[in-house]
Formats: C-alpha cells, structure tokens, sequence
C-alpha cells in the first residue's frame, strides 16, 4: 500500500510526529510519501529515517518542494 | 538534480552581482559595515545550507527523541568557547557578553523558549527562514519586533525588582584552567547525555 | 572533489560542519566587531525607532545613526546570505502561509520572543551562544530556562497545532 501524508505548509517538527504516527499504523512493506517546501523539514525527515532504519529517498520535484519516499521496513 | 527543476541560475547570478554593488558601495563608506555585512551572509548562509537550527536543537530531544542538532550546537558551543577564551584571553578591548543574572534572566528565557517554538524559529532562525521566503516567519518577526518593544519598556521594570545580580565572569573567579576545564567537562556530559537519548 | 564542491553549493552540508562553519564565522565576528555576534539588540533599536514613527516612543535614534550601525548589517547580511543559499541551490521559492493557525502561532510566539529576548539581554545567539562562548555564568543559566520554555512551548505545539 502506498500513504500520502499531508504536510503542507507545516512546520517543524510537525511532519515528523505525523510521520511516527501515520508508520505505527501502517504495514510492514507500505510506502508513506511526504511533499515538503520546508528545507530544514524535508533534512529532519530523512535524519530522523536514516537513524529509524527506514530507507528514505529524497528528490527535488520542483525549486525548493522535496519528496520523500519513506519504506516501513519494520516495526 | 531533477532536470524537471526550473533553474534559477540567472536569478542567482543577478543576485550575486548586486551583492558585489552592494558591498563595494558599502566599503566606500565605511569597510567595517562592508565586512560585517560580509560575515553576515556568511552566517546565514551556513545557516541556511547546513539547516541548522537552534530551536530544533532544544525541542527536538522533547518531541521526536532526536538530537543530531543537539550534538551539533553542543560541538559549536565548543568551538566558540575555545575560539572567545583565545581572542579575549589574548587580546585588549573585546566587550564579551557578561550580562547582569536575576529573576528576568530565568522569565526572558522561559518566554523565549515558549516563542521560538510557537514562532517556528529563534531569532536569527526567524531572519534565515524570511530569507528562504517563509511568510510565516515574516509574521513572526513583525511580532517580534512589537515583543521587543515592549521588553525594552519593561526592563527597567524588572531590574526595579533590585535582586539583579552583577553578571559572573567565570574566568574571573575560578582562573582561565579551571573555567576551560569545567565547560568543557560540562559539554561532553551533555553530549554523552544527547547520544544516549537518541540510541534510547 | 568535484562532488564535494557540489555539495557545499547544492547542500545539505552535514550538521557538524554547519557547526564548525558557524563556530569560526562566529568568532571572526568577535574579531571584527570586538564584541559577540547578536541579532536582537539591533532588531530593538529599530523597533524603538519605528515606535517612535508612530508617536509611541519619546526618544528619538536617528535613522542614520541605526543605517550606521553594524547590527543591521549583521542581521541584513544573514537574510541575504540564506536568500543567496536557497537561490544557488535553485531552491528558493515564496512559502505562503498555508494554515491560518500558524499565522496566529507566529505572531504571538515573536512576541513572546521578541519580549523574552530583552528582558534576559539576548537572544539564542547573544545571550545562549555568545553568553555561554563569554564563560559567563548567566550564559548557562539562561540555556536552563530556554530548554524549560522550550518544553513548555513543545506542550503547546502539540496540543494546539498538531
């Protein structure tokens, strides 16, 4: 299954909390996708990922708007 | 980068060439102003590239457990700590930050703390937001500079309190050695303390 | 190190390279200025100045003495310098505001902010930083009572904008 989350226009560390809870109610093998214009955001995300063991994957799909493509590969 | 991303070369380049007006005209008056307008865009650009974020570095172990920034201000107190006893402890006339410590030191920095959470930036976190183009910082600086306004009003007020204490010059009490020693013992406590939070 | 060069234009520079960054730039401040690098006693003169603009101020700072001032400079220098960061990147962009409960959150937090800042003789920069860089007691003092407000704040955040 693939989530998108929305975090428009918020700031940190909103989309962060909203990430851990969306993940916890999530399957192991879904996929959460996150658009961010938030630089400082979208660099607290993959951080926070990286350290949960969650492949992140990062892109820039217009000036300064990322997504990140975060797989739930374990509890 | 995604070639989908519109490129603002060119409004980089304009950009940088009215800097460099900016700055020579600038250095005509007077070059103190020219390189202090220098070092800061040094500042926030560093800022700015490396996300770094003093609010973060506080709120962060508190909501979401993660203290990659705590590490990275407690390393930067570091550096600034050694850098000041340097500069001041080797050179004449530097006016170093000793501010007077009293009930409004501990009320400023709870109301300060409140505010750059709720603003989403501490004050020069405000100002690199509003240069990325944040409106919401925009706002929050129109705020702070009434906030600002009515803290000078009422400083007076707290210092009438009359339990302001002169500031202590660490240094000036324990010798260069010992304050060196016990801020730097001090740091790597904290640190010791945010990576075990962060592996918890 | 052509990777290198493109990621120290491109970012994201690591945290702790932001930090040494930030530590020398810091203290080349203090060399220039002879005193620390800080962002609200400036951000104070001119907003007593504009008070006075609208008769709500007695005393007068005149405006050349603040265009005169290396504070502005300072801080107009760190506007640009993240405006110059974002645009290298191809980044910037205008970031409207989205929810108007983060219009209300900004402006009552500045002020909270801005007010905090004052009464304790600096901001995270001046007083935090620079307070703590100074070996100044109050320095440390005032980072107990900011992580205490940032806690409070934290349990605000997630109460009414989360």
């Amino acid at each position: 299954m693939e989530y998108y989350l929305d975090i428009w226009g918020e700031m940190c560390p909103i989309p962060i909390i909203k990430s851990q809870r969306q993940l916890k109610v999530m399957a192991i093998g879904d996929i959460l996708v996150l658009e961010t214009e938030h630089s400082c955001t979208a660099r607290g995300l993959v951080v926070w990922a990286q350290k949960q063991g969650y492949p992140i994957s990062e892109s820039e799909v217009a000036a300064g708007i990322w997504r990140l493509t975060i797989t739930k590969v374990h509890d | 980068m995604n070639p989908m991303v519109k490129n603002q070369r060119y409004w980089n380049w304009a950009f940088m060439s009215a800097m460099f007006f900016f700055f020579l005209l600038l250095a005509q008056i007077n070059w103190k102003l020219a390189l202090n307008l220098g070092l800061g865009v040094g500042l926030g650009f560093a800022l700015e590239k490396s996300r770094f974020c003093f609010v973060a570095a506080f709120r962060d172990p508190i909501l979401t457990g993660m203290t990659a920034l705590s590490q990275a201000l407690i390393l930067l107190l570091g550096v600034s700590i050694l850098g000041f006893a340097l500069v001041a402890g080797s050179g004449q006339g530097y006016a170093l930050n000793v501010y007077p410590l009293g009930a409004n030191t501990i009320v400023g920095g709870l109301l300060f703390g409140i505010g750059m959470v709720l603003a989403g930036g501490c004050a020069s976190g405000i100002l690199m937001r509003i240069g990325e183009g944040f409106a919401m910082q925009m706002l929050a600086l129109a705020g702070a500079l009434v906030g600002v306004f009515f803290g000078e009003r009422s400083l007076r007020w707290w210092q009438g309190w009359g339990w302001e204490q002169p500031g202590i010059f660490l240094p000036a009490k324990l010798g260069w050695l010992s304050t060196l020693s016990l801020e730097m013992a001090v740091l790597v406590v904290l640190w010791l303390l945010a990576r075990w939070w962060q592996n918890r | 190190m052509k990777e290198n060069w493109r990621t120290a234009v491109h970012g994201p520079w690591p945290y702790w390279v932001g930090a040494m960054v930030l530590g020398g730039l810091n203290i080349l401040v203090l060399l220039v200025r002879k005193r620390p690098w800080g962002v609200t006693t400036n951000l104070q003169d001119w907003s007593v100045w504009f008070a006075h603009l609208l008769g709500l101020a007695s005393e007068r700072i005149p405006v050349s003495q603040l265009l005169l001032a290396e504070g502005t400079y300072l801080n107009l220098g760190v506007v640009l310098g993240a405006l110059w960061a974002a645009l290298a990147a191809s980044q910037w962009r205008f970031r409207p505001l989205r929810q108007r409960k983060f219009g209300f959150s900004a402006l009552i937090g500045g002020l909270f902010l801005g007010y905090g800042a004052r009464i304790a003789y600096g901001c995270n920069v001046g007083g935090l930083l620079n307070g703590i860089a100074s070996s100044s007691l109050t320095g440390w003092v005032f980072a107990l009572a900011v992580f205490l407000g940032t806690w409070i704040g934290a349990k605000i955040l997630l109460k009414f904008l989360v």
